[in-house]
């Protein structure tokens, strides 16, 4: 009898030291994985780049159709502007080869950089996951950690945080960690200038913050960056107020804002590659 | 078994790239289902397998979530091996006589679960939480209908 209930004590310690083997050997791999985990995730991502970029392209063309699907209401107005529109776009159809398009964002953002003396990089939007986007460009070529990303219209996006030879992930400003200094744009000079911080939100949104009680904002006024962190250049666009949000009992502003930088429609963001975060 | 892990394992890498590339412009307030999650779930859900297969189902899907997302390489596996056990201790204590896997039970586990993967990574847990729901409700009738013998 003491010899059975010894055997099923063994059975019960035995399996035990069995789960604690397994969950060391576990945690061993992971750390060991952990240490090689830049070139683990380059050679992956460079492999799923090709299917994830058709991916991402087929995911935007589906979801414009979708959208069009929706808004049928408008869509019997829109049919005029549309057969007018229709003979000009055909001419141009042959042009918008997706080459044509990135030359075309090239130069439109050369165009609008080059009083800022920004050196730019051009990278491709490959995938996004909880406000972090992937870019097809690495440390390879020349992107490196704290860098600012923009789109052809000098919107922000956000900054590289994370570097691999071949790939980069570029925290969203709609990210819950990130907070960016900004100004409200005043179309008259003279006033002074009124500061805030853009904090991220999540799930593609923000919010404006810390904006002093006294100061009068309005709807439609835009945000651009300041450079009090030298975190990001000064004066890139980031955002329009859509509802203010003011309460007595708090000591500063907040408001709804309306982010320039819309994901689901960049192709190519470009990395401003002189400019670093201090 | 070779082949139907092989199955697997594709069908993990492809819902993977389509959660983080395709869906991303299908998003719901930013979140888009977490398809390797639902998929996980269901093969636990449904599968007799023993604690190796769950063992092997959890490092398959944790590694793909963890590659596509900004955290520690292994910390998803960690956490599906956790609710693969939890699961199936769940399910062996709710046994149903007449239905063997019943909707009642799967959703409100795969709703507890997916919140605190999601509260334990810090993502966006709400809409993620209900986007995936739908999803992973019309995924257990469809595995259900083609998997599960009577």
């Amino acid at each position: 009898m003491n010899s059975f209930k010894n055997f099923s004590i063994n059975k019960k310690n035995n399996s035990w030291v069995k789960i604690l083997i397994g969950g060391i050997v576990v945690l061993a791999v992971l750390f060991i994985l952990n240490i090689f985990v830049s070139p683990i995730r380059n050679s992956f991502y460079a492999i799923s780049s090709p299917i994830q970029k058709t991916f991402w392209t087929a995911g935007e063309s589906a979801s414009n159709f979708c959208s069009s699907l929706f808004s049928g209401g408008a869509l019997s107005k829109e049919n005029a502007n549309l057969k007018s529109e229709n003979q000009k776009l055909l001419s141009q159809v042959a042009a918008l080869q997706s080459i044509e398009q990135g030359n075309q964002a090239q130069s439109d953002v050369s165009a609008s950089c080059q009083n800022s003396g920004f050196s730019l990089l051009m990278a491709g939007v490959n995938g996004l996951d909880n406000d972090i986007l992937f870019i097809n460009k690495g440390s390879a070529d020349g992107v490196d950690e704290g860098m600012p990303v923009i789109n052809q219209q000098n919107a922000l996006f956000g900054k590289v945080i994370k570097v691999y030879k071949n790939f980069s992930q570029v925290m969203l400003i709609s990210n819950k960690n990130s907070v960016v200094n900004v100004k409200i744009q005043q179309p008259d000079v003279t006033k002074p200038e009124i500061d805030g911080v853009v904090k991220g939100s999540g799930g593609l949104s923000a919010f404006l913050d810390l904006i002093p009680v006294d100061s009068n904002i309005n709807v439609n006024d835009v945000l651009v960056t300041s450079a009090l962190d030298k975190s990001f250049p000064k004066d890139l666009l980031v955002a329009k107020i859509i509802q203010k949000e003011k309460n007595d009992q708090k000591p500063f502003q907040q408001a709804q804002i309306n982010l320039f930088s819309n994901v689901k429609t960049a192709d190519n963001l470009f990395v401003i590659t002189n400019y670093k975060q201090n | 078994m070779f082949k139907k892990l092989l199955v697997i394992i594709f069908l993990f890498y492809f819902f993977a790239l389509l959660q983080s590339s395709f869906l991303s412009h299908f998003s719901l307030f930013g979140a888009v289902p977490n398809l390797v999650f639902i998929l996980f779930f269901l093969l636990v859900f449904f599968e007799e397998g023993n604690n190796y297969q769950i063992i092997i189902w959890s490092a398959i899907a944790g590694i793909f979530l963890d590659l596509f997302s900004y955290t520690y390489l292994g910390l998803s596996v960690v956490l599906l091996i956790i609710f693969g056990f939890l699961l199936k201790k769940v399910q062996s204590l709710l046994k149903d006589t007449e239905d063997k896997y019943p909707f009642v039970y799967f959703l409100p586990l795969f709703i507890i679960s997916l919140l605190a993967y999601n509260f334990l990574l810090r993502t966006e847990i709400i809409f993620s939480v209900v986007y995936s729901s739908v999803i992973a409700s019309v995924f257990f009738y469809i595995y259900r209908i083609i998997f599960v013998k009577k």
